[in-house]
């Protein structure tokens, strides 16, 4: 049974102080967007030399892609746990900086070093991973949501040495300040195959381009901390090194690269399910400890210890979770995505049901923001329905089963 | 340039912290354990040495068997090693008796320079660096707000009520800092990783050559008679202003002595 380290307990111990002392004094301006997310990230990723890690993890993935006799050294496991962590430690106290991170670090970069060629890493990935520069990663459209590629209508055109793309895109994390963007086209190359099964191919895009526009963030119930915007497109020429997987009609399917990023993203959900999840027990058993009625304790009242023993069952199941998936990665496997989907099902809701249970056992405090649980109600939500709406995670897990 | 930081594990500032009725001294295990905040200025002011003008830190704690959690974040802080002094006769020492101790163990640690916070915020008596350079003969630099090193010679910007002075002396020195002195850093994650293979040393009092009747609670030239918990607050004098609110207050003042 895996259990944290002690190394990974200190890990722990060190973000959390990070986190109380640079980024709680800040949670309000964070979350009216009075204070941008970035410099704070950046200042984390200093802070922990989290940089310095990344900018060596870029550095060793393209000597081995330049020589591919160099075996991959190290133990992956740690780092995961590191990342792991790191999500559950924000998502207590600003989810929307955990999910403005994981998608510039993990999507936007870690597309490119999955796919893209040494040129393409290093001319965007470098600064994507250590964070020096924002990334967007651009799937959904407004009428393509869970359905991203049957439904997508942006495009891209052949012509000279190149491509022309035409969209929009939506609900897109960093999108109205990204300075990198990924983003996903169907191949308009005037065959008259259906629509829907038209290749789908991977551009990296810099923000500025003549004819790519990038909106005001976007309101939004929760996860304020995080920029959500859209993204325009209009007659964008992309030289051919933008492509992502390999040049010509003969480019890898971006489906097949938004597919691998879904797993990824799911047990990531995971362990943010998990930060919401901690925080709101801890906040619920001190109130419960210290909040008196009829002369006693509430926490004396068996409806309220059944909210935090149902609190305390999600909290170990999702643990576990987190735990299973470190496990695995450790063994060298990856969870498959019917699994990832349900962990992802499962955690986001139990994160919203406990956000929400917190909220009520706060009584009339938990609705007012001052005590916080409120706001993790709100960035909970979104756990449901990003990275795939939680209906969409069902069909996968059972087709899982039934295939 | 190589330097000893003195650094102790205190009780959470943020926690109740008690004392035991046994034997009326601190108990520490009911409560979580800490880096003593100064002292991580220390560290930090260590670690800047260092990267500017070489040589080693060195960590010593004098502590029961849990303090080595907090050598541990020292040493993810980037110092080199740790001196870790423990025994259960040090148990109850006074700061008396603690800067014995110390000084038999900075005895066993090649250095020029110990740095150590102005105080603990568990006693927060702020003697032990006085008494570490009256125990050892090394100079005594106290209330550092600013470290320069020059060869062997160090010389500070001492906090003073109105400004500061400027203190300088020969290594070896001891040198406490106040807050003011810089930001310490986070421990890195490749810190925390490399700290579990730093050498750490357990020093027993015989190991220290610390004499057992000097140490612990019958080797304190202090003692706790008796405590009692601080009593809980009184109601204000609420004072009505009916014209002559300005006299009134002005005649509180005056009762109390403040005016």
């Amino acid at each position: 049974m895996y259990a944290w380290s002690d190394t990974e307990l200190a890990i722990r111990d060190a973000i959390r102080d990070f986190v109380n002392a640079e980024i709680r004094p800040h949670v309000d301006a964070l979350e009216s967007g009075e204070m941008p997310p970035y410099p704070l990230i950046r200042k984390m990723f200093s802070a922990f030399g989290i940089d310095a890690m990344m900018a060596a993890s870029v550095d060793k993935q393209i000597a081995r892609d330049r020589d591919p006799k160099k075996e991959a050294q190290g133990e992956r496991g740690s780092d995961d746990a590191m990342h792991l962590l790191l999500s559950i430690e924000l998502c207590k106290v600003s989810m929307g900086l955990a999910t403005a991170m994981g998608v510039s670090v993990g999507l936007a970069g870690g597309t490119i070093m999955s796919r893209g060629d040494v040129e393409q890493k290093e001319r965007w990935a470098r600064d994507l991973m250590t964070f020096t520069k924002v990334g967007a990663w651009a799937i959904t459209e407004p009428n393509s949501g869970s359905d991203a590629f049957g439904g997508m209508t942006t495009t891209v055109r052949p012509e000279g040495d190149g491509y022309v793309l035409n969209g929009e895109k939506t609900f897109i994390t960093n999108g109205p300040f990204a300075d990198t963007a990924v983003v996903y086209a169907k191949l308009d190359d005037g065959s008259s195959d259906d629509k829907r099964r038209r290749p789908v191919l991977t551009f990296v895009l810099d923000a500025g381009m003549d004819g790519f526009t990038q909106s005001a963030p976007l309101a939004k119930m929760g996860i304020h901390s995080s920029p959500t915007g859209q993204l325009f497109f209009s007659d964008v020429y992309l030289e051919r090194d933008r492509l992502l997987g390999g040049g010509g009609e003969g480019a890898s399917d971006g489906r097949e690269s938004a597919r691998s990023n879904f797993t990824t993203e799911r047990v990531g959900i995971a362990a943010m399910s998990l930060g919401v999840i901690e925080e709101c027990l801890s906040l619920c058993i001190d109130y419960a400890k210290n909040r008196e009625l009829w002369g006693q304790r509430i926490g004396d009242f068996q409806l309220i210890q059944l909210k935090i023993a149902n609190m305390e069952v999600a909290r170990q199941n999702v643990q576990n979770m987190v735990f299973r998936t470190i496990e695995l990665r450790r063994a060298g496997k990856t969870p498959t995505l019917a699994e990832a989907s349900a962990m992802k099902y499962y955690a986001s809701q139990a994160a919203t049901e406990v956000a929400m249970e917190a909220v009520q056992l706060f009584g009339g405090n938990g609705y007012m923001s001052e005590y916080r649980v409120e706001q993790l109600a709100r960035d909970a939500k979104s756990l449901m329905i990003y990275a795939g709406s939680n209906e969409v995670q069902i069909t996968h897990v059972a087709r899982g089963l039934l295939s | 340039m190589n330097i000893v930081v003195c650094v102790k594990q205190v009780p959470d500032t943020y926690e109740e912290k008690k004392l035991s009725d046994a034997d009326k001294t601190l108990d520490r295990e009911s409560v979580e354990g800490v880096m003593n905040e100064l002292d991580e200025y220390a560290v930090e002011e260590a670690l800047r040495l260092k990267e500017a003008h070489g040589g080693e830190v060195t960590i010593l704690t004098m502590g029961p068997e849990k303090a080595v959690e907090t050598i541990r974040k020292a040493l993810s802080m980037g110092a080199d090693s740790a001196v870790h002094v423990v025994d259960p006769a040090l148990h109850g020492s006074d700061a008396l008796a603690t800067s014995y101790a110390l000084a038999k163990a900075l005895g066993t640690i090649e250095h020029d320079l110990v740095i150590l916070g102005v105080e603990s915020t568990d006693a927060r008596m702020s003697v032990i660096p006085a008494m570490l350079a009256e125990r050892t003969g090394a100079a005594q630099l106290s209330f550092a707000r600013k470290v320069e090193v020059d060869g062997s010679t160090v010389k500070i910007e001492r906090q003073t009520d109105t400004g500061y002075d400027v203190v300088e002396a020969q290594t070896p020195a001891i040198v406490s800092v106040v807050e003011k002195i810089n930001e310490p850093r986070y421990p890195s994650f490749k810190g925390i990783m490399a700290a579990k293979k730093k050498p750490l040393t357990t020093l027993t009092l015989a190991d220290a050559g610390i004499e057992a009747s000097n140490v612990g609670l019958s080797g304190s030239g202090t003692s706790v008679a008796e405590f009692a918990a601080r009593p809980p607050k009184q109601a204000g004098t609420i004072v009505k202003d009916e014209g002559d609110g300005g006299v009134k207050l002005a005649e509180f003042l005056a009762s109390q002595k403040i005016i």
